[in-house]
Parts: structure tokens; C-alpha cells; sequence
């Protein structure tokens, strides 16, 4: 039936032809704009501007090798091929013929080579009866072989002469030809070695071109088949992606755009195609950390399988680089992605996820130095993190620990509440360089009330460790000191190995030597230099064995140094309102403000004051760093960190602060500026933000914010980390220790300089090399001297303090020293050889070699002090036997710059009538004598020695 | 024919006579500072080898008041040249105590003698930065050992540590031409090819000078230098 106008339809099919029309053309403009966009993707840009560099980077290195190309002799070349094919024309009449003689042989040839297997096929099967019959003994028939035999013979050997004739003739004629065309040969050789590098750039330049064939293949609905540009991606069979209820293997598609990261040669192209900067440490196959297996955003973070610029979560590295992205790339930040890509500056934080249980990473600088500063200014002692101890250290903090400030304790004996409070007012007044950081007074404090009360906290403080202070008796110093020598003696005996003083700042371990005029007593100060622990049992200042000559010296010298600015400051005045005030503040936190008034009412001045100093204390967790009486079991203050670095952002309070809301943005703030975040909020003081200002530098507090960004926890797999077997791990408690005492403020040891060396003109004059010293010296004498050091050197005036090591950290360093030198840790004593003969021969080496003239024992007269070596009668009980022999070989291959000279030199001896004039048996004879070497025996030499000379 | 021979040896006898070179004297300006005594007690060996004082060689300022042991040498004009090492060695002594010489010149690779003529413990220690340094051990009197240095360096010092006031410098270059003033404060750079120089006078306490001249064929350069406070 016909559509008419008139059916009685509900619709009207022209209408809905209509618009059914529209909805195709609809439909499809939106299939094309889909397919458009499906093709349009911002990688395959980058990848076409690559090819594009590629090929630039190609026709450039292609250009360099003709340039280099010998022109001149390339074209010598190129005219005597000329001449040679011209030669060659000449002879082609010659060549055509022999090619046409070699042609009309192919036949005979051929056939005579057929004549001859047939002969030969022939006269194997006669032979064959032949033998057959005459062993059965059928003469007849074998007589009847015999004569084929005999006949096919003959005419096999003509045939095999004529073969062979042929054979020889085409061989000639291969030779003639060969001959005619090899100078052609050489010379094309030749020339296309010159320029095979050429025409291989050639080729890939070729390669790179652009084509139709190509622009098809990428071209939208067809690019399913062998497209040019396609998505690169890594994926890490080793490493997972967690998406919360599913695990996936981790896919990086980073190299879709950073095409040339791990290709060499694109170290100035723009980005994203620059090379890698450290190809040696990252992304080279040989190297630790090899692309296919780590892949990018282990390290970077980031969304990995991402391929446009924004959705990969690039992450600026500042504002201004922000403003850049935002023009070129249209970047904008992602808040609600967690796993955003770190700023390049700080992406050392992610070296920890594998790297665990070192005191330090190799090649990572920025992380080291943050989580050391977190050691030295005390971060532990208010925040917790999993792994690293309150006292100054790493997870094996252990006994022996110390908190980062002095122990207050005994501070009555040591400063008295006026210098306290001055100090607490500002203590970078008193001593730029401290590291107690400020606590009052800051941004959000400054105002008149805040003021106030701080400084009737402060007066409360003072108060209360004053009260609750031990005394310990002081010795005063029995000779008048000498600020000269004291002087002298600050740069000689050892002081600079841990504190600044005098100008010079090679270590700042301990503080800084000034102002102690305006602190201390001379009682106090010379009490400590004698016995730093009669102070303070817990102290890491370490006793130097101080004469009390030097010790009065020291004293006089540093009790000249004044701060005058500092003690001309005045002491606030404290109402006794004011520490009302304050009191009520700490109670009505706990109590109703009728209860705090009654409680208030029940205590006399004193009591308020020393109360408040008790909650002040409590507040600003000065326990943390300080051992304070009445706060032995305190809880720390802080956060704790142990995740910060994952903490969602949400949770971070940026209050009215203007800066981007990102952890590292935040941290760095909250380093720089502690109670910036208070800005523009109403709060009664005793909420108000309480953390100190460190005073740190743009350096440090973005090493820290590197530490603190590395607080994460992450599900790394095991064989994916950095293991440490036994022997490593007992290396790393070692170093911990020597970090801990300050091993390397003195000795060069372990890849680090001793930072006093730089001071020393002579270098026979600072303290030893310890490089190599596991191998040097015996475990136990080890032992005894980091026991209880004596001395070894005795013209050395740098002191080897006795740090108090308890037997484990004892027990730890001498593990150390040996596995450091992969020598077995063995308290056996050594076996050395008693044969007479050969003890005779060392004793005669022994004199002749004049040993004593330098090795002699402490009080010998002599030679000037500083070419003095150690005492050899003490080798027996120090010194490895078979390191003596290697130390006798060569000194200098030992120990660079060593003052004992080489007596066996190029392995000869200039003793020639002892042990047959055999070096190694010299050197084997003198040790064994040295073993045997007695105080006596030594004195009989010298005064022999002595006479000697005089008469 | 005759005439013709006598005149070419007698141009031979004056060239060889006038060869080209470069002399002069070194002269000390200003007092003369005191002599430094040196004590030798600290090894009585020592002390018994001098009836007299001893004193320090760091300054010797000759009777005509001239400067002794200053190291003169060709520093610029000879690059690209090269020459032979000489196959007798350079001989130093330590004798009384003393390095013998005190200051002296050596070619790289050139054998030099190093002798013990006391009779006790010397080590002779060289501090040598361009070259690998050594501290060999002499106890033996009349003992010899060679050594050579690898790389030229303006002063390799050497010091015994037994001793510590004995020190010496060997100056060690590519070429021949370098020479130490004696005890007229005179030195002498003979055979030199013709050519524009740069020769530098050296001398352990008062530091370096140097001069630009120009030697021609057959010339002989004077040049003087002037040490002082």
C-alpha cells in the first residue's frame, strides 16, 4: 500500500524522513569527528617531530663523514678506476674471448667429467667380483673380472687425464679473467670502504624519509597494520601497578614521546627527546638500574601508561616552569591524582623504596644529606618515623645513644637562669651557628600578649631547671692557664675534628667554639675538658686525655671570647599577672575554669612559675633533645612521619598561605617558615602552631623535603630491592657508627677524606689513614685501642680521644674495619717463625738497615719529633704478620706519601751477604725478628747505634 | 786551493768559538740576610762529618754579591723540537748530611746517580707532581741507586725525612739548555740554536724572573737577572 497523505498514521513519514535524515548526517559528522580524534593524539606529534630530529641529527653526522672524507684521495681513487675501466675497453676483445673460450670448454668438460664416473663405476663393480670370486675360489669367473679389470683400467686413467686437462684449462682462463679485472676490483673496493659509513647514513636517512606509503599506514582506519608511529611501552614483569582490589604488571609508555632517552647523542636536543644525564647509572643495559627492567616511573612517579603531557602527571619544578607548561603544553594540575610525577629536584626520594638499611645511598647526595640534617637537628626526637631512632640515628640506634642537645640534668652547675633565659629569648644571638632552633617570638607570637607570655614561659622554664638540676662538684683549674698556648692547642690536639673555631669550619659536629666567656666557668670549662662524662655520663664529646696544663691552656683561651651584644640583652620583665595568665591558659585545658582558678589560687609565686615552666616545657617538647629531670618517660610532640610522604593532601592545612597546594610546596613551607600556616587564624596562644625555627637554608629544607617525600610505604618486591648480604649489613653498621662518632671529621677512611687533613701542611702530622687498616691491623689490639687508646705516634699532637664505645659498637667496628679490607675477623694470635738462623739474619738486617733510627719509643732524644714512626715493639701485639711483608715491599703502594721509605727498591736488596741476598727472605727475616723484639733488646740497638756514630 | 782550506777552518775555528749561547750573571740585591745555622745534634753522624758551622742553602749570597744556585733555563722557543736524552747520569750525593748539589738540572729520562757517602740512614724522598714520586731508603754507606723522572717539572724537591733540614731541587726538563749559577753567581746555556727565547731564572725563596731574547747566528747572549728583597 502506498504512503499516502491521508493515512491515518501517527506520524508523518515525511517529518520523520526529515529528521531521520538529519540524524544520519549527525551521526555521521560525529563518526568522523570521533575517528579525527581517535587519530589526533599528542604522542604521534612527538613522534613525528622526532623523525623530523632524527633525521637532522642523521643528514648532520652524514655531512660531518663526507667532510672527513679524504677528497683528494678520494678522487685519485675515482680517476684511476676511470683509467682502469678505460684500460679495461682496451682489453675487451681479450676478455670477450676468454669468456668465450672458458664457454666452449663448459661442453667438453662436462662430458668428460660423466666419462670418467661411468668408467669409474664400471671399474669398482669388476673389482668387486673380482674379489668376491677369487675368495670363494671360483678361479674361472675371477680370471675373466681380472681382464675387465684390466682393460676398463686403461681407459679409465685416459679419461681422468682428459678431465683433468680440461679442469686446468678453465682454472686458467678463471685466472686470466680474474686478472683483467683486478685492478677494477681493488680500487672499487677501496673506494666504497671509503665511503660505506657514508651510505650507511645514507640509508638511514632514506629510511626516515617521508612517503606516501608511510602517511597511508598511519592513516586513520588503516593504521591497525604496521603503522610507523605506534606507542611505546615498557612492561616490568617485576614491578607492580596496585589498583586497590587488583594487581597488574607495572606498564611505562614514557618512551612514546621520550624516544631518545637512552640513546646517547641527543644530550642538547629539546625536550622530550633529550638523553638521559647519568645513562652510566640509569637506563643502559649494563648499568644498575636498566631501562627494561626498572622502567620511569619507579623513580619519577607519574601515571606511566599515560601518553598526553597533562595526563602523565608532569609535575613542575617551580612556578615559573607552571607558567611555561601551561602555554606549551596546555598542562594543568591533576588534584585528584595521587601518584603525580616528583619534581626533578626532589626525585632522589624514591631512591629508598629499593635502597634500605644504608647509612648512606651511593650517588645520591640530596636524600643523604636530608636525612642527615633530620639526625642532626634532632627531627626524631619530636616526630617519630619508623626506622630511625629519637637518638641521633638509624634503626640500630642500639645503647650508647645520645639526644641531639646537651643533657640539662646537671645546667646548674654549667650556665645560670640569666644566660637561660637570654638564650631561649634568641639563642642564634648567642651563637649564629647553633643548631637550637628558635622557639619563641616567632611570626605567630610577635604580638604584644603573645609576647608576654612567652616570656613568662620562658622565665618559667628557667625557673624549673634550675629547681630540678642536679649539682656536680667542679674541679678548678690547679695552674694558671695560658691563652696562647690554648690557642695553639685548639688547632693541634684534635678540637677541630668536631667543632668549629678559630675561622676554620671543616666540621660542625659538635658547636661552635664562641662566645664561651659569657656561658661558663672557668671551673665548669676545665672540669669537661678533663672529663667531659663527670658532666654528663650521656655526652658524645669524647675524652682527648688532656694534661691538666692543656686543659687549663684550652680554658683560659676560649673563656676570652665574649659576646657582649649577648649579655648587654636585656631580661624581660615578668608580672606575676602575666604568669597567671599563662598558667590558667595550660589549665582550663584540662579542667572547668572554677576548678583552674581554685588550683591556680592554691599555689605561691614560685610554684606558678615553675609550674608553667613544666608545661611549657611539655609543650615545646624540649625533652625531646634535652634530658630534662621530671620528663624521663615524656611522649614525643610531633606527628608522626613515617608516611608523610604519601599523606593525602586534603590532610595538609595550607591555611591562608599562598603557594601551590602540593607536599613538596607544603613541607618546604612548613621548613622554611614553621608557624606560617597561622596566618590570618584566631587562636588563644596556647593553640597556636608550636614547631621552631631551625633557621635552615633554601639547601636544607629542600634536602629535608626530599626526606620527607622518600616517608612513604611502598609494595615493592623483595628481589626488586637492593639486598644487603651479612657482610654488607655488617659494613653498614660500621658506618653507621662512624658517622655517629665522627670517625671521618679526622681519618681518612671508607671513600671519604678526613675533613681536618685540608688543615695539614705536613701530612705526616694529621691523624692516620685508616684506609686499609682491617688488613693492617690485629682484631684484638683493635679491640683494646678503641677500648681504651694509648699511644701509637707519639710525636702526633692530634689526641685519639676515647669515646666510651660499649662492647658491641666495639665488636661492630672491628667487623667493620676487616670486612671493609675482605679479611676474616680472627682474635687468633699470629704464628711467626723462632728458627735461630733466621732471627740471627733479621737481627743483622735489623742494624744494618738502621730501624731504629726513626722507630724508636716515645722519650728517645733524637730526631725532631715529627719524623718519628711507631715503636716496633709494640708490632707483635698491632700489626698483621703478612701485612708487614707486603708494607716492607712498598710502602708507597700501601700508603700514598707514607714517610717510610721503600728499602727493596725494584726487588733488589743492597745487603747482599744476608739470606743469599733473597729480598723476600730479607723481609720474611726482619719481621719474624721484630716479633721477637723486646723494649730491652730495642734500647741495646739504639745505644749500640748511638756509640757507633759518636765514636 | 790552499788559501781557501786555511780560511774555512779558520771560519770553522770562530764559529765553534763564537757558537751561539746564552750567559750572564745572576745579581743579589740588598743585604744579604744572615746566614741560617743548621743543627745537626739530632744524629751525632751528622754533626761529626763538619768541624765547622753549617748553614742553611736556602740563600747563598756569594762574595761578589751574586746569588748562588739559581736555576736558569729555556722556558719558551723550543716546543715541537726534540732531543736526545744523554746517556751519562747526573750525579747527587748525600754527603755530611748535605744534598750535593743542592740545586741541579736534569733531562726527563736522564739516569740519575743517587749516593749515600755517610755512614747513616738516608731516605731520599721525592715530591714530585708530574712524575711518580719515590722514597727509597739508603742505610748503607756508599750505596747507589738510579732513578729517572718521566715528565718535566720546575722544582721536583727532594727531602730526606730523617733529616728534615735536607732538602734539594732538581729541575727536570725536555732539552739540554738549562744551567745553575755558581759560586760567581754565573751561569752559561751554551750551544743553543739560533731563535726567540723565554728563559726564566728560579730561585727556591726569591721565586721566578723571566726574559725574552733573541739569539741570532753566532751570537752570544749576555742577560743578567736581580734577586732581592
Amino acid at each position: 500500500m502506498p504512503p499516502s497523505k491521508n493515512d491515518n498514521k501517527l506520524y508523518s513519514v515525511e517529518k520523520t524522513t526529515f529528521w531521520f535524515a538529519i540524524a544520519s548526517v549527525g551521526l555521521l559528522v560525529t563518526l568522523l569527528l570521533m575517528l579525527f580524534q581517535d587519530h589526533d593524539r599528542e604522542w604521534k606529534y612527538y613522534q613525528r617531530e622526532f623523525v623530523k630530529l632524527e633525521r637532522e641529527k642523521t643528514q648532520e653526522k652524514l655531512d660531518e663523514i663526507i667532510k672527513n672524507v679524504n677528497m683528494e684521495q678520494l678522487q685519485r681513487l675515482k680517476e684511476e678506476l676511470k683509467e682502469a675501466n678505460f684500460d679495461f675497453k682496451q682489453k675487451q676483445d681479450q676478455y670477450n674471448q676468454l669468456v668465450k673460450e672458458k664457454e666452449s670448454i663448459q661442453l667438453p668438460l662436462i662430458s668428460a667429467k660423466n666419462r670418467y664416473q661411468d668408467l669409474k663405476q664400471y671399474y669398482d663393480s669388476y673389482k668387486f667380483f673380482f674379489e668376491e670370486d677369487n675368495e670363494a675360489g671360483e678361479q674361472k669367473e675371477a680370471k675373466a673380472y681380472q681382464e675387465k679389470l684390466e682393460k676398463t683400467a686403461v681407459s679409465l686413467e685416459t679419461a681422468k687425464e682428459e678431465m683433468e686437462r680440461l679442469e686446468k684449462k678453465q682454472e686458467d682462463i678463471d685466472q686470466a679473467i680474474r686478472d683483467l679485472e683486478a685492478e677494477q676490483k681493488t680500487l672499487t673496493d677501496k673506494i666504497s670502504a671509503k665511503l660505506r659509513d657514508q651510505e650507511r647514513y645514507q640509508k638511514k636517512l632514506e629510511k626516515l624519509k617521508p612517503s606516501v606509503v608511510k602517511e597511508l599506514l598511519n592513516a586513520p582506519m588503516l593504521d591497525f597494520m604496521v603503522p610507523t608511529l605506534q606507542i611505546q611501552q615498557i612492561v616490568l614483569e617485576d614491578l607492580n601497578d596496585d589498583f586497590f582490589f587488583a594487581k597488574s604488571n607495572k606498564i611505562d609508555r614514557c618512551t612514546t614521546c621520550h624516544l631518545a632517552i637512552d640513546q646517547e647523542g641527543f644530550e642538547d636536543a629539546p625536550q622530550p627527546f633529550r638523553t638521559h644525564p647519568s645513562l652510566d647509572l640509569f637506563l643502559a643495559s649494563n648499568s644498575p638500574h636498566p631501562l627494561e627492567k626498572i622502567g620511569c616511573t619507579v623513580c619519577h612517579s607519574g601515571s606511566g601508561q599515560s601518553l598526553s603531557f597533562t595526563w602523565a602527571a608532569h609535575t613542575p619544578r617551580d612556578e615559573v616552569q607552571a607558567e611555561e607548561w601551561k602555554k606549551e603544553y596546555h598542562w594543568h594540575e591533576l588534584e585528584k591524582w595521587e601518584a603525580k610525577m616528583l619534581p626533578l629536584q626532589f626525585t632522589e626520594a624514591s631512591c629508598t623504596k629499593c635502597h634500605q638499611g644504608v647509612v648512606d645511598i651511593p650517588e645520591a647526595p640530596k636524600i643523604n644529606h636530608g636525612r642527615q640534617l633530620a639526625r642532626e637537628f634532632g627531627c626524631f626526637a619530636c616526630h617519630t618515623v619508623k626506622g630511625f631512632s629519637a637518638e641521633g640515628g638509624s634503626a640500630s640506634g642500639g645503647e650508647g645513644a645520645w639526644k641531639v642537645g646537651p643533657s640539662l640534668l646537671n645546667v646548674k652547675s654549667k650556665v645560670d637562669s640569666d644566660w637561660m633565659i637570654r638564650w631561649l629569648q634568641a639563642p642564634k644571638k648567642f651563637r649564629a651557628s647553633t643548631r637550637m632552633p628558635s622557639v619563641f617570638h616567632l611570626e605567630n607570637t610577635s604580638d604584644q600578649e603573645s609576647k608576654t607570655l612567652s616570656n613568662a614561659g620562658i622565665k618559667g622554664i628557667s625557673r624549673y631547671l634550675m629547681i630540678h638540676s642536679g649539682e656536680v662538684p667542679l674541679q678548678s683549674p690547679p695552674p694558671k692557664g695560658n691563652p696562647e698556648t690554648g690557642q695553639a692547642l685548639i688547632k693541634e690536639i684534635g678540637c677541630l675534628g668536631c667543632h668549629s673555631a678559630e675561622g676554620v669550619h671543616v666540621n660542625d659536629r659538635g658547636p661552635e667554639l664562641t662566645g664561651l666567656g659569657s656561658k661558663v666557668s672557668a671551673d665548669w670549662l676545665y672540669t669537661w675538658l678533663k672529663d667531659p662524662k663527670h658532666y654528663s655520663p650521656e655526652t658524645p664529646m669524647p675524652n682527648l686525655r688532656l694534661s691538666n696544663q692543656q686543659a687549663a691552656d684550652i680554658t683560659a683561651y676560649l673563656l676570652q671570647d665574649r659576646n657582649e651584644a649577648f649579655e648587654s640583652t636585656g631580661i624581660p620583665e615578668v608580672k606575676e599577672a602575666d604568669v597567671d595568665q599563662l598558667a590558667m591558659s595550660f589549665l582550663i585545658g584540662r579542667m572547668r575554669e572554677s576548678e583552674a582558678e581554685e588550683t591556680l589560687s592554691a599555689m605561691d609565686a614560685d610554684a606558678k612559675l615553675q609550674f608553667v615552666g613544666k608545661e611549657m616545657i611539655n609543650r615545646q617538647g624540649c625533652f625531646g633533645c634535652h634530658d630534662i629531670q621530671g620528663f624521663e618517660n615524656a611522649k614525643r610532640i610531633g606527628t608522626e612521619l613515617t608516611k608523610e610522604g604519601q599523606k593525602e593532601i586534603t590532610k595538609l592545612d595550607f591555611g591562608f598561605v599562598e603557594i601551590p597546594h602540593s607536599r613538596q610546596a607544603w613541607f618546604f613551607q612548613k621548613l622554611k617558615h614553621p608557624r606560617s600556616y597561622d596566618k590570618g587564624r584566631v587562636k588563644p596562644y596556647q593553640d597556636k602552631l608550636r614547631m621552631p625555627d631551625f633557621g635552615l637554608t633554601d639547601e636544607q629544607a629542600e634536602a629535608l623535603t626530599t626526606f620527607l617525600l622518600s616517608l612513604r610505604t611502598e609494595d615493592i618486591p623483595l628481589e626488586m630491592q637492593r639486598q644487603l648480604n651479612l657482610d654488607e649489613q655488617a659494613i653498614e653498621a660500621g658506618r653507621f657508627l662512624v658517622n655517629k662518632y665522627n670517625c671521618q671529621g679526622c681519618h681518612t677512611l671508607d671513600g671519604v677524606e678526613g675533613r681536618v687533613r685540608s688543615l695539614f701542611e705536613d701530612l705526616g702530622n694529621a691523624p692516620p689513614v685508616l684506609d686499609g687498616e682491617g688488613a693492617k691491623v690485629q682484631e684484638d689490639w683493635l679491640f683494646e685501642f678503641l677500648h681504651a687508646p694509648s699511644t701509637i705516634r707519639p710525636w702526633l699532637k692530634y689526641h685519639m680521644p676515647g669515646f666510651g664505645l660499649s662492647e658491641d659498637e666495639l665488636n661492630a667496628l672491628i667487623q667493620y674495619f676487616a670486612l671493609l679490607e675482605h679479611q676474616k675477623v680472627s682474635f687468633a694470635p699470629s704464628d711467626i717463625s723462632t728458627d735461630q738462623d733466621i732471627l740471627t739474619a733479621g737481627r743483622q738486617l735489623f742494624m744494618q738497615f738502621k730501624c731504629i733510627q726513626c722507630h724508636q719509643s716515645a722519650e728517645s732524644p733524637g730526631l725532631t719529633a715529627s719524623f718519628l714512626a711507631p715503636d716496633l715493639v709494640i708490632s707483635k701485639d698491632r700489626l698483621k704478620p703478612q701485612w708487614v711483608v707486603e708494607w716492607l715491599k712498598e710502602p708507597q703502594r700501601l700508603q700514598e706519601g707514607t714517610m717510610m721509605p721503600t728499602f727493596f727498591a725494584d726487588g733488589t736488596t743492597p745487603i747482599a751477604d744476608v739470606l743469599d741476598g733473597d729480598w723476600i727472605k730479607q723481609i720474611h727475616a726482619l719481621r719474624d725478628y721484630m716479633w721477637q723484639l723486646t723494649e730491652e733488646q730495642a734500647e741495646a740497638i739504639k745505644s749500640a747505634n748511638l756509640a757507633a756514630k759518636t765514636n | 786551493m790552499k788559501k781557501l782550506i786555511l780560511s774555512l777552518i779558520a771560519l770553522l775555528v770562530t764559529s765553534s768559538a763564537y757558537a751561539n749561547g746564552i750567559s750572564g750573571t745572576v745579581q743579589f740585591k740588598g743585604t744579604a740576610p744572615a746566614p741560617e745555622p743548621l743543627s745537626m745534634s739530632a744524629d751525632p753522624t751528622c754533626a761529626a762529618a763538619h768541624s765547622e758551622p753549617v748553614y742553611s742553602q736556602s740563600v747563598i749570597v756569594n762574595d761578589n754579591g751574586t746569588l748562588r744556585n739559581v736555576f736558569v733555563y729555556v722556558k719558551e722557543g723550543l716546543e715541537g723540537k726534540t732531543f736526545e736524552t744523554p746517556k751519562e747520569s747526573i750525579e747527587f750525593d748525600q754527603k755530611g748530611c748535605m744534598y750535593t748539589p743542592h740545586v741541579v738540572g736534569a733531562q726527563v729520562g736522564q739516569k740519575i746517580q743517587i749516593m749515600n757517602s755517610d755512614n747513616t740512614l738516608h731516605n731520599v724522598h721525592s715530591l714530585a707532581e708530574k712524575s711518580k714520586q719515590f722514597n727509597l731508603g739508603m742505610p748503607i754507606q756508599g750505596m747507589k741507586l738510579f732513578k729517572q723522572f718521566d715528565s718535566p717539572e720546575i722544582m721536583v724537591k727532594m727531602k730526606c725525612d730523617v733529616h728534615p733540614w735536607m732538602s734539594a731541587y732538581i729541575g727536570v726538563l725536555p732539552h739540554p739548555y738549562f744551567s745553575v749559577t755558581d759560586n760567581q753567581g754565573n751561569f752559561s746555556i751554551e750551544s743553543i740554536p739560533a731563535g726567540d727565547y723565554v728563559i726564566e731564572a728560579w730561585h727556591e725563596t726569591y721565586g721566578t724572573q723571566t726574559q725574552s731574547v733573541s739569539v741570532a747566528e753566532g751570537e752570544q747572549i749576555k742577560v743578567s737577572f736581580e734577586f732581592g728583597v
